[in-house]
């Protein structure tokens, strides 16, 4: 899955946007994994990650810490999000110091990932470069639209959900906080960027 | 397909904002919700989420291969069969460190047929993959991969006749090729992306130095291909580690 790789928007904000993954190798290492990813987890609370899932029970702003801990399996999977560099650099500082065995990776702008792989001396094995969006284009929604539903590679988030909420912002019905947690919620693998995507909801509700 | 009972629904419209593909029309004459078969990719956001108050969209019988297909690939809930993993079932760069997958010399293609969120129908994944494999790239088999599943021939890319009308929400083609070949590869998907009636997104997997850095990307200014500024970056923290 490349889920967490072809995000849009406005470059400068994409840079308070970070994913992370713990994974397992199918054959390899991906027997009782529980143990590990609770400490996966445990690192990235610790570092402030606002929103972090597994996608067979759901995000962090909808259910419980506890909840979606009971419910980890061999076939889950664990990711989350960052909004800084500096939560990217302690996170990999304590995750090579515990030296899990599982694969990791942080997606995001590369000039802010990189420079934060190099601080914590992990040597990087390989990278999957996002070349952006071919074919017919036309057909994509806005930009701003696009820059919210892409935080969810699955597309769990369709783009009349993200004006129906932009909507009820502009009209003071709800929050933009409120509305991107409503639309966090839709996005079960814990990889939507709530924060950032507040601040692109007030900016699009501030234009109308 | 997923559908909606008619003698419950009451036109409120309420499901349309959760199609991820607008699948969900309206019915004038009768005032009510109707979903069209063929846009409808069984993604099942509309069911998960239980948009209806009055629970008038009822699941699909996902009663052929081919329908579990669809469902499993549009639903990231969902475990793909061969390869164990959720979504659309492929572990590209994210264990490269441990699978060896992708090694020094070579390119990984990973082609996101539908995304972001127009979906795709199987016919236009054909188109590309059949690009590809014209191209030189050697496209993955199903257990790495669920489009194998669909190929019989992974040499020329063609998929099975009855599949290609399928609307999945996304799948992705993916292969190897190597580096010297990149550029050929590229040019074979700038001429494909005019043919089919879809988005792609495309990621190129690459080992890189420790750094992060690699020549093989400078080929794309020649090509008039912006240089990439988003990453999915494997820190080769996975044991045991295939450094090939």
């Amino acid at each position: 899955m490349t889920h967490s790789l072809h995000r849009s928007g406005n470059i400068e904000c994409q840079k308070k946007d970070f994913i992370w993954f713990m994974y397992q190798t199918k054959s390899v290492n991906d027997k009782d994994i529980k143990p590990k990813a609770v400490q996966f987890i445990a690192v990235a609370e610790a570092q402030g990650s606002p929103n972090w899932g597994d996608v067979k029970t759901g995000p962090r702003t909808r259910f419980s810490c506890g909840e979606i801990i009971e419910k980890i399996t061999d076939k889950s999977r664990i990711r989350g999000v960052f909004t800084s560099k500096e939560q990217v650099i302690g996170f990999l500082k304590d995750i090579k110091r515990l030296d899990l065995g599982q694969s990791v990776i942080i997606t995001g702008v590369l000039t802010e990932v990189l420079p934060a792989c190099q601080e914590v001396g992990v040597k990087i094995h390989s990278i999957n470069y996002a070349l952006g969006i071919w074919g017919k284009k036309e057909n994509l929604p806005d930009e701003e639209t696009l820059s919210i539903t892409t935080m969810c590679g699955h597309h769990m988030i369709p783009p009349k959900f993200v004006q129906h909420m932009v909507s009820q912002v502009e009209k003071g019905k709800i929050t933009a906080e409120d509305a991107s947690r409503q639309m966090s919620d839709l996005c079960y693998c814990g990889i939507f960027n709530q924060v950032r995507c507040a601040k692109i909801v007030k900016e699009m509700a501030g234009k109308k | 397909m997923a559908s909606i009972v008619s003698n419950l629904c009451t036109g409120c419209k309420l499901c349309q904002k959760y199609c991820s593909v607008d699948a969900i029309g309206f019915d004038e004459a009768t005032k009510k919700c109707v979903i069209d078969p063929i846009r409808c990719t069984e993604c099942y956001v509309c069911i998960r989420q239980k948009v209806c108050p009055k629970d008038a969209i009822v699941p699909p019988a996902l009663d052929s291969f081919l329908k579990q297909f669809q469902h499993v690939l549009s639903d990231p809930m969902e475990n793909h069969g061969v390869t164990g993993v959720t979504g659309r079932g492929t572990e590209e760069v994210k264990t490269n460190d441990v699978t060896g997958r992708v090694k020094r010399g070579q390119v990984g293609i990973c082609i996101d047929m539908g995304r972001p969120g127009m979906g795709v129908f199987l016919r236009d994944a054909e188109k590309v993959a059949m690009a590809c494999a014209a191209a030189g790239v050697e496209l993955q088999g199903e257990e790495h991969t669920p489009l194998g599943a669909l190929m019989p021939d992974l040499k020329t890319g063609k998929l099975q006749d009855d599949c290609l009308d399928y609307h999945l929400l996304s799948v992705i083609v993916e292969g190897v090729t190597t580096e010297a070949n990149l550029p050929n590869v590229l040019k074979a998907l700038d001429k494909v992306q005019h043919t089919i009636d879809t988005v792609f997104s495309l990621g190129l997997i690459l080992r890189t130095n420790d750094a992060g850095y690699t020549e093989a990307l400078d080929c794309l200014e020649e090509l008039g291909i912006n240089y990439p500024y988003r990453g999915k970056v494997n820190v080769g923290l996975g044991k045991p580690l295939c450094d090939e």
